[in-house]
């Protein structure tokens, strides 16, 4: 299954943004932030569909992201 | 030994609290934040939830919880955070020591300055004389909810509306108010500080910051937060920026389940028990002419300071305890407040009840002291 990622700023940015789009039914987890993806530490959201449709709901809520 | 002295350190806690720490000690071993492992993001979910309740119950957004060891670590973080770089403030004729000494300590090494504003029997008087205190170069008003001696609710919601006018931040200690009154950032308070191991039921170690993000924070502590680690600078995002060093997990955990017994208890439900408590603990000591108690006709929280006599407040909580009744006597680290009331010298003996006290201890405790 192919996977979109998107590095989050902070675990707890990861986790509030995991909590919000698994309450509104999209399929995500939270992740270390793939190596090709950033530096150092980091976590990630990880999830299936819909890369645009998952930004512009976090950007909606004022939930940040890299 | 039936516990009086909640307001210290509430004790017992629920049986919820109790099988959470054990959980969490056997099941949540990892270091949240640190790894991607399923140790360490079982107790990064675990954390994550009970910073969600701690902001729903303090009406914050989540990521603005921070976790700290107890009140005092907050009020460092909140009051330097915000005067490190000098300035004036004011804080009430009540405070406890977790916020005078870190102010006397800025004022110390900062040049920061200070006033303490007279907290009297009349609200309205009390937010004035706050009001007057106000300079041109004041950047912060510190009080607590309540006091941890009398228990004498402040008008927080009335400085909390000045401190809005005025632009000013309001740095609140919710010690003694959390989990008994309904105390939140919608009264106004930009930067709630409290305990978590008193009217919230955690573990000791337990405290929290709460802000609406209105007023930055400087940092007091500085490490490794498990995010930006390329970056020598503390990284600005809440509430990693606070947290610096592992966390207390297996203390965040129990905190959960004491903010659950909490929500679930109510905090009417909490307020009227221990209220009736107090009220029925006054009627009864107060058949002794020589005991006096320091109560004004200011809401209180459910909290009774007494002395018997002359005699010592320590001397009496020291009886007390050798009849298995545990009472704080002394000065609570709360010199102000004990300067406000006149009882510098003899101090006050404290009873605070919890929701676990029941008429018939207290009635064995009042016995006692007609006793003495």
């Amino acid at each position: 299954m192919k996977k979109h990622y998107l590095a989050m700023t902070s675990i707890t940015y990861a986790m509030k943004a995991y909590d919000f789009l698994r309450r509104r039914g999209i399929r995500c987890e939270v992740v270390r932030t793939p190596k090709n993806l950033g530096s150092g530490c980091g976590y990630s959201i990880a999830f299936p569909d819909e890369p645009e449709r998952v930004i512009a709901l976090l950007d909606g809520a004022g939930i940040p992201h890299k | 030994m039936i516990n009086f002295d909640n307001s210290a350190t509430s004790f017992p806690k629920p049986a919820a609290v109790r099988a959470a720490v054990s959980e969490a000690v056997t099941k949540y071993g990892g270091n949240p934040g640190r790894s991607g492992h399923l140790l360490s993001m079982q107790a990064a979910a675990k954390v994550y939830e009970v910073r969600r309740q701690a902001a729903e119950m303090f009406a914050a957004e989540t990521e603005n919880a921070a976790f700290t060891a107890n009140a005092t670590f907050a009020l460092n973080m909140a009051i330097k955070g915000i005067m490190q770089y000098g300035g004036h403030m004011i804080i009430s004729s009540y405070e406890h020591n977790a916020v005078l000494r870190p102010v006397y300590a800025l004022s110390q090494t900062r040049g920061v300055e200070f006033s303490i504003a007279e907290i009297t029997d009349n609200d309205e008087e009390s937010v004035q004389n706050i009001k007057a205190l106000i300079r041109p170069d004041t950047k912060c008003i510190c009080c607590m909810a309540a006091s941890n001696v009398t228990g004498r609710i402040l008008p927080y919601r009335l400085i909390g509306e000045l401190a809005r006018e005025r632009g000013l931040c309001f740095i609140c200690d919710c010690s003694q108010g959390a989990g008994v009154i309904p105390v939140s950032l919608a009264d106004g308070i930009n930067i709630l500080c409290t305990s978590g191991h008193k009217g919230l039921y955690g573990p000791a170690g337990t405290g929290l910051l709460i802000t609406d993000g209105r007023f930055p924070l400087s940092t007091i502590i500085e490490g490794g937060t498990g995010s930006m680690s390329m970056l020598p600078e503390q990284p600005a995002d809440m509430p990693e920026r606070l947290e610096s060093g592992t966390l207390n997990t297996v203390g965040i955990i129990g905190l959960g389940a004491g903010l659950s017994f909490v929500r679930n208890k109510g905090l009417d439900t909490i307020r009227q028990h221990e209220e009736m408590l107090c009220e029925r603990f006054i009627s009864l000591i107060s058949r002794r002419e020589d005991i006096r108690v320091y109560r004004s006709g200011c809401n209180h929280l459910p909290i009774v300071a007494f002395n018997v006599g002359d005699i010592s407040s320590h001397e009496v909580s020291q009886r007390l305890s050798d009849r298995g009744y545990a009472l704080r006597g002394g000065l609570h680290c709360a010199a102000l407040a004990h300067k406000t009331l006149g009882t510098v010298e003899q101090g006050v003996v404290r009873f605070s009840p919890s929701v676990f006290n029941s008429v018939r201890q207290f009635e064995s405790l009042a016995a006692e002291i007609l006793r003495l």
